[in-house]
């Protein structure tokens, strides 16, 4: 596995980490939640981040920090849909296609909830599992899945996602449409 | 703004910059040389002094900002904490992306177009329904003439439905047929194509021969072979009678030439050609006669074989054998294409008996 600094990864993908940031901040607003200060992109550790208001309401948490898990992958889906195809299947050189391509592959790359962001929720979801709320009942899984992958980061785990999500989604797409 | 003393150290500072753990109040020099984890569960928690303004910093002396959640803000920053505001360049950004994703999924529809004819057309080539996969798969290809799929998936359908200029075509756009994955899919179409190639080749060889005197049977000959090798091409197996009608003439069994000529003729009834072939057959028979039923048969044949011609290379063909017909039945003489030419013509020109 080779290592390339962070900072050349942010840069390179640096879409994303705008798009990551401004969902946890459109979140932050639909739940009417105070922001004290948002980055959309700096070159440090971390890229980007957005500090809110702490919360007692789980639904809230939930949605500010999964937010851009959620926006991002849809973003790189129908990014990735609209260039997968050139791009994979038909092989044309298409550069309107690949620059498509990158920009959904740089989305999706960022999807992943910061550890910060599932150790918030880590810390309240199985408590709040075991009393029967809903959201948290509903939610642990994936973020115990999230948190368990986070840690795979080291080994390009979030690259693989976002690779994965702009293959296997407009894949997915196409023959749907295609059978149609 | 508010004050505090360390609990360690007993030096007063601006209350921002202290810390809480356990019910004790820290200095950040003590603080760092302090290991806070005497407690479990326990964290050192930032003091907050709500006369100061958490985001821009103004102090308010004595009176304590409102707060919201938790931290104090004076009466600008809580307006704009609270509404939350995206920046003009984000909203800008956010447009302009709106706008690239509409331009992406225009752009992509043409290829979700070939992309689809090209998954309709590999169905059917799996179901075996291969030409009716070609129009399908020669859309694909025309947009993305680079992709291995959709060319090998064209070239296969197409020479297993008897359309090797297709196939060739579609491989020869593909970087002068270079390039290609070595797979399986290559593999098969590479061994369709050297049996075709081979059925051609005889074609080939078969078509000079039927233009030469005393060689009628080695061309139908091979003409057979061919027909055997590249079943899928039904015209090989429809001009066999027209050769087989070449080994009569050389025969004189002028009876089998024209049955044979109108089997050709029935076979392809659009073909000015094979017409041509029945006119010549009935002026062999005029000739031999001396009928007239025979030569107004084959007057009418050949006007048959004329309007059927409609390429100016039909054309061309049709008035080379029309005036060898025309001579037989002028002249009630019969003699084959190369000793016409050798009388008449340079001996250039194509045709049959």
């Amino acid at each position: 596995m080779f290592f390339i600094p962070g900072f050349v990864i942010a840069i390179a993908t640096f879409p994303g980490v705008i798009v990551h940031e401004t969902a946890h901040l459109f979140f932050c607003r639909i739940f009417k939640l105070a922001v004290y200060d948002v980055c959309f992109f700096r070159f440090g550790n971390p890229a980007g981040y957005v500090i809110h208001e702490r919360t007692n309401n789980f639904r809230a948490l939930f949605f500010v920090s999964m937010g851009p898990f959620l926006v991002n992958t849809v973003l790189c889906i129908l990014f990735c849909t609209a260039a997968f195809l050139p791009v994979w299947v038909l092989k044309v050189d298409d550069y309107l296609a690949y620059f498509f391509y990158w920009l959904g592959l740089s989305i999706g790359m960022h999807a992943f909830p910061s550890t910060g962001d599932l150790s918030n929720l880590w810390q309240v979801a199985p408590a709040l599992a075991k009393i029967g709320n809903v959201w948290a009942v509903l939610s642990v899984p994936l973020i115990g899945l999230l948190y368990v992958l986070n840690f795979g980061r080291i080994v390009w785990a979030d690259l693989g996602y976002g690779i994965a999500v702009g293959i296997l989604g407009p894949l997915a797409i196409f023959r749907a449409l295609a059978r149609a | 703004m508010r004050h505090a003393t360390c609990s360690q150290c007993a030096v007063s500072g601006p209350l921002q910059t202290y810390f809480a753990y356990n019910n004790q109040i820290y200095c950040r020099d003590c603080a760092d040389l302090l290991k806070f984890d005497t407690v479990p569960g326990a964290k050192p928690v930032d003091l907050i002094d709500p006369t100061i303004c958490t985001r821009c910093g103004a102090d308010n002396g004595d009176s304590e900002y409102p707060r919201l959640g938790v931290l104090p803000f004076c009466h600008n920053c809580h307006a704009y904490v609270e509404a939350n505001p995206y920046p003009v360049w984000l909203k800008a950004g956010l447009a302009a992306l709106l706008v690239l994703l509409v331009i992406a999924l225009a752009h992509g529809r043409r290829y979700f177009s070939a992309g689809r004819q090209m998954y309709i057309g590999e169905k059917l080539v799996e179901e075996g329904k291969y030409a009716e996969a070609v129009p399908l798969l020669k859309q694909t290809v025309q947009i993305a003439p680079g992709s291995d799929k959709a060319v090998l998936l064209l070239a296969k359908a197409a020479l297993l439905s008897g359309d090797p200029i297709t196939a060739s075509s579609a491989v020869e756009g593909h970087n002068h047929g270079q390039g290609f994955e070595q797979d399986t899919d290559l593999q098969e179409v590479n061994s369709l194509f050297s049996r075709v190639g081979s059925a051609l080749e005889k074609v080939k060889k078969a078509t000079d021969l039927n233009t030469q005197s005393g060689k009628a049977a080695e061309a139908a000959t091979l003409m057979r072979q061919a027909a055997d090798e590249y079943p899928e091409m039904p015209i090989l197996r429809k001009s066999l009678p027209g050769y087989e009608a070449g080994v009569a003439f050389e025969k004189k069994d002028y009876d089998r030439f024209l049955e044979l000529e109108q089997e050709e003729f029935r076979l392809l009834p659009e073909s000015g050609m094979a017409a041509g072939g029945v006119a010549s057959a009935l002026a062999c028979k005029y000739a031999v006669t001396g009928d007239a039923v025979w030569k107004k048969q084959s007057e009418d044949m050949l006007e048959k074989s004329r309007l059927l011609s409609h390429s100016p290379e039909d054309q061309k063909d049709f008035e080379e054998f029309a005036e060898r017909t025309r001579y037989r039945l002028e002249t009630r003489r019969i003699i084959d294409k190369p000793e016409y030419d050798r009388k008449f013509r340079s001996a250039t020109s194509q045709g049959q008996h």
